[in-house]
């Protein structure tokens, strides 16, 4: 079966004056027909760029140099601006992280709903109008009618993001791309915002890559994990795989500095250190300076990938258990 | 709503009120009236009754009543200068100052709005480079400076347009118009140039930085994000936002021009408010220069009323911020 | 893109800072130029006018024999005068030197001026709040419905009748200082009142308040320094300003009087001579007034992108 998306080598650079900095090194990943791909790592490790470099949406100076993207077993990282503006909205739709900035302030939701819709489908003004209040009722807003034509400043945050999830997919595309879609949210909201975006997918059976610091969201939702460093897939694999027994340190690392409900009695370990920012990437294995079992290989080589549908990118990989 | 309303027409009637009586104290305070209105030669009895004709032996506030009640009547008070009553001299002047206001607030916007959207929306393109680098020479340029050169060039050198005065000038009865006359229409051109230059430089350049800005708000990158086309994404997402802050500015602009005025109506011998104003200054005609004042603020308070009153019309969340 | 700077080794830290050198030189080369070109007019006009002490402008110096030379290279010309002369046989490239020194004189005191009652307002306005902050904020919302310009006629004018006919050369360049700098002092006052509303808040205020420092200390120590670089950018396109609104009025005959060389009044006695064909006369003062101001410009835009690309001053 063709995997709805196929990231393969994709390479993002920004140019400065004496060099070139790799902000996505080589990313491949795939998600299949109604999959959710959970994309984790820390901030500035390259996920919403990987977001951003899908639907050619990059803000230069930062740039494709590498690889390829197809949706569908078609190359959509070649396409002229106007056939990729045609993939946007219609075969990809794309989840912002902060409702308060994403939606326009001075346009009805309504408005915004209804020209995304008649941009993309071949219907009429009074079908994308009749759709966009069905839309607003299936989000869970009541008096849906009536809020059609209100405008973004009179719902609340929650209301907001469900809103923003609704055009993304009001245009039914195969494809969704989520990123970090509760995070500017309150914690009371998260929970109903992930129920919504869970029973859409189940749903409507949208592919989803669904970008996120949380391993709690990548634990409910995702089928599989991508787990990004420095703008590298470090692990990939099942979700239950790779939360019961990861591989890569970093992934490790990770879920101990992560609260479960669980685990009252433990303690939160932290990474130590940070991650080095795009102008410093460590040679070698780029974790290996906050690695608790790096040597003089880990410094001098660059892991690859183990596998593209479940591997991980290490030399001295834990086993099962959490040892080494 | 009517809160709204209510509340911006309120405060704009006590700023025009402190103008006012700004402008009064001026005319209180400065300068001799009786000195001024009166032969060296005039006798006690006469001064004694131009002082009680002018109330000036009244308190200050009661003479500030007389005077601003007088302002809603039209009495502005007498000239030092002329002896003649303000409001005959202002009204005298006014049609050729608001003829040529609105032929440069009307050439700043034509060419202004089209040229400053095409900056903000290509801002690498080889048109916009032109016009961004012509509109540092604009702003440079002082309105006088421009005057001088546009006479020195199209006036003496070429010789295709008058240099000075308004041309034929048809009396409506309540109106004299320079616009009904070709030799009206040629004098205006000039001065209508040299008043928008600086102003559709500046509309450009603000124009374009908000574009600019909106250009990389999150809800634009969210707009291209569901496949709207370029042209809705600008003309329709974009612009919508910028007109705020642009509606706001191109208000505030007609007060400039009016203030400019003075200096275009100067280089070109233009008749009007501006060089009556500019007479007055030179002659310390207090009475003139405080009605001035109050009439500008007046214009300009009133033009920023209207201008507010149209925010909740353009942005849906100017009545819940305020 | 994130943070690590502990990871930044220090090769990579020479390569930020060359990169950094290289990028304001390869980005701003026009600014830099422009910084130079007011840096050189500048100590023309100061440096010319202490060679030749005697001021072009001293009657007693009148050169009748050579008024209205052209420039060196027209007919007629020659490079004893190579600007050319007036009417009363001046050197233009001397009055030049002493009309811009009068103009930058007029054009630093009232910017200084604007700065001083702008900065001192803006402090009282953000840490007094209440009614002082809304009637200092109203006086700004009234004074901002007339432009600096209109503003300055209108006080010049009544300055004249206040003053009568008691005025001198330096009452009258005085008037022109404070009418000009008096309209500046809103702009500051807002800054700087936005920027104690910000910074009244921080920790670090607080924490100086509960150690007991006085106001004014915090305010020399947290608040001053943050503003600087604002300030300095509206000064100096003020500057820019406040040389415009000079020319303009003394061309229009209430500035500076026509006695005191300054580019206003060089202009407009040059005016006079448009009509019958001594172009030279005007051209010049012309030229160093738009040069001067084009060049503070170009720097002050590029001063503001640097410092802060959102300073613009909004409604």
């Amino acid at each position: 079966m063709t995997p709805i998306l196929e990231v393969n080598d994709l390479t993002v650079t920004m140019k400065r004056p004496f060099r070139t900095l790799t902000a996505l090194d080589r990313v491949t990943l795939t998600i299949g027909k109604g999959e959710v791909l959970g994309l984790v790592g820390e901030s500035g490790a390259g996920k919403s760029l990987t977001g951003a470099a899908i639907v050619n949406l990059l803000v230069p100076p930062l740039r494709q140099t590498g690889g390829s993207i197809a949706l569908a077993g078609r190359r959509i990282d070649t396409l002229s601006r106007d056939d990729m503006r045609k993939v946007r909205g219609r075969e990809i739709g794309f989840i912002f992280q902060d409702p308060s900035t994403s939606l326009n302030p001075v346009l009805s939701i309504g408005h915004q709903l209804i020209e995304t819709m008649m941009t993309h489908l071949p219907i009429g003004r009074d079908e994308a109008r009749r759709r966009a209040i069905a839309w607003i009722d299936r989000i869970g807003i009541p008096e849906a009618e009536r809020r059609l034509d209100q405008y973004p400043h009179e719902f609340s945050g929650g209301m907001r993001q469900r809103i923003v999830i609704a055009l993304a997919l009001c245009a039914e595309p195969s494809l969704v791309i989520a990123d970090e879609p509760t995070t500017a949210l309150d914690v009371s909201v998260q929970a109903r915002v992930l129920q919504l975006l869970k029973d859409l997918h189940g749903e409507t059976g949208v592919a989803m890559l669904l970008i996120t610091h949380d391993l709690g969201v990548i634990a409910k939702m995702a089928d599989r994990v991508a787990v990004l460093y420095t703008g590298r897939v470090v692990e990939i694999g099942p979700t239950s795989a790779i939360l019961n027994s990861p591989h890569h340190h970093y992934t490790h690392g990770l879920m101990k500095a992560t609260p479960t409900p669980n685990m009252q009695t433990q303690r939160l370990d932290a990474i130590p250190g940070s991650m080095p920012n795009l102008a410093a990437i460590p040679s070698g294995c780029s974790f290996h300076p906050r690695c608790p079992r790096s040597d003089a290989t880990c410094r001098d080589h660059l892991p690859r990938l183990s596998g593209v549908e479940s591997g991980f990118a290490c030399w001295h990989p834990l086993s099962a258990g959490g040892t080494s | 709503m009517l809160r709204y309303f209510a509340s911006r027409t309120f405060q704009a009637v006590i700023v025009l009120f402190i103008i006012s009586l700004i402008g009064f104290a001026l005319v209180a305070n400065l300068g001799d009236p009786l000195a001024a209105l009166l032969s060296p030669d005039a006798t006690e009895a006469q001064r004694a009754e131009l002082a009680a004709s002018l109330n000036l032996n009244a308190s200050f506030a009661e003479r500030f009543l007389s005077f601003f009640g007088g302002l809603w009547r039209g009495d502005f008070g007498i000239s030092y200068r002329t002896h003649e009553p303000v409001a005959h001299l202002i009204w005298d002047r006014l049609p050729a100052t608001i003829e040529l206001a609105f032929a440069s607030l009307i050439l700043t916007l034509v060419i202004g709005i089209p040229a400053g959207v095409h900056c903000g929306v290509h801002p690498k393109s080889m048109l916009s480079r032109a016009i961004m680098f012509s509109s540092i020479i604009g702003v440079t340029l002082p309105t006088f400076v421009a005057g001088i050169l546009l006479i020195l060039v199209f006036a003496v050198k070429l010789a295709w347009l008058p240099s000075f005065g308004r041309g034929g000038v048809v009396d409506l009865g309540f109106w004299k118009t320079g616009l009904l006359t070709a030799s009206g229409w040629r004098a205006l051109i000039l001065p209508a140039i040299t008043l928008s230059l600086f102003q559709v430089t500046f509309i450009i350049r603000m124009i374009r930085t908000q574009l600019l800005e909106v250009g990389q708000t999150e809800y634009i990158r969210f707009a291209r994000a569901r496949g709207l086309t370029e042209s809705r994404v600008w003309y329709l997402h974009a612009l919508k936002n910028t007109l705020l802050p642009v509606v706001t500015i191109i208000g505030l602009q007609l007060g400039n021009i009016i203030a400019f005025s003075v200096v275009t109506e100067s280089v070109f011998a233009w008749p009007g408010v501006g060089l009556l104003f500019l007479q007055s200054i030179q002659s310390a005609d207090i009475p003139v220069i405080s009605i001035y004042l109050i009439l500008i603020g007046a214009i300009f308070i009133i033009i920023n009323l209207i201008v507010e009153l149209t925010y909740p019309v353009i942005d849906p969340r100017v009545l819940r911020s305020r | 893109m994130s943070i690590a700077t502990e990871t930044l080794s220090h090769r990579n830290r020479a390569i930020q800072g060359l990169e950094w050198l290289w990028q304001s030189v390869r980005t701003a080369p026009g600014p830099s130029l422009a910084g130079l070109i007011a840096l050189s007019l500048v100590l023309f006009a100061f440096v010319v006018p202490l060679v030749i002490s005697s001021s072009p402008f001293d009657p007693a110096n009148a050169d009748l024999l050579n008024s209205l030379n052209p420039p060196f290279w027209s007919e007629g010309g020659s490079m004893v005068f190579p600007l050319g002369t007036d009417d009363q046989g001046r050197d233009l490239l001397t009055a030049l030197a002493f009309g811009l020194r009068t103009s930058l004189i007029v054009g630093i005191l009232s910017v200084i001026i604007g700065l001083v009652i702008g900065v001192s307002l803006g402090l009282i306005s953000g840490f007094a709040g209440g009614a002082v902050d809304t009637i200092i904020m109203r006086a700004a919302d009234v004074q901002l419905a007339y432009p600096a310009l209109l503003l300055a006629m209108i006080i010049d004018g009544a300055m004249r009748q206040a003053l009568g006919t008691s005025r001198d050369t330096n009452t009258a360049i005085a008037i022109v200082v404070v009418s000009i700098g008096i309209s500046f002092w809103v702009q500051y006052a807002r800054t700087i009142r936005a920027s104690v509303l910000v910074e009244r808040e921080q920790d670090y205020v607080a924490a100086a308040r509960v150690t007991g420092r006085s106001r004014l200390a915090i305010i020399a120590l947290h608040i001053l320094p943050n503003i600087m670089a604002p300030v300095l950018v509206i000064a100096t396109i003020n500057l820019a300003i406040a040389i415009i609104t000079e020319a303009t009025l003394s061309f229009l005959g209430i500035g500076i009087p026509l006695t005191q060389p300054s580019l206003g009044t060089l202009i407009r006695n040059g005016n006079n001579f448009l009509q019958s064909g001594e172009w030279w006369i005007v051209a010049w003062p012309c030229a160093v007034l738009m040069l001067f101001v084009f060049s503070v410009n170009v720097f002050g835009d590029h001063l503001r992108d640097v410092f802060n690309p959102r300073l613009r001053t909004r409604r």
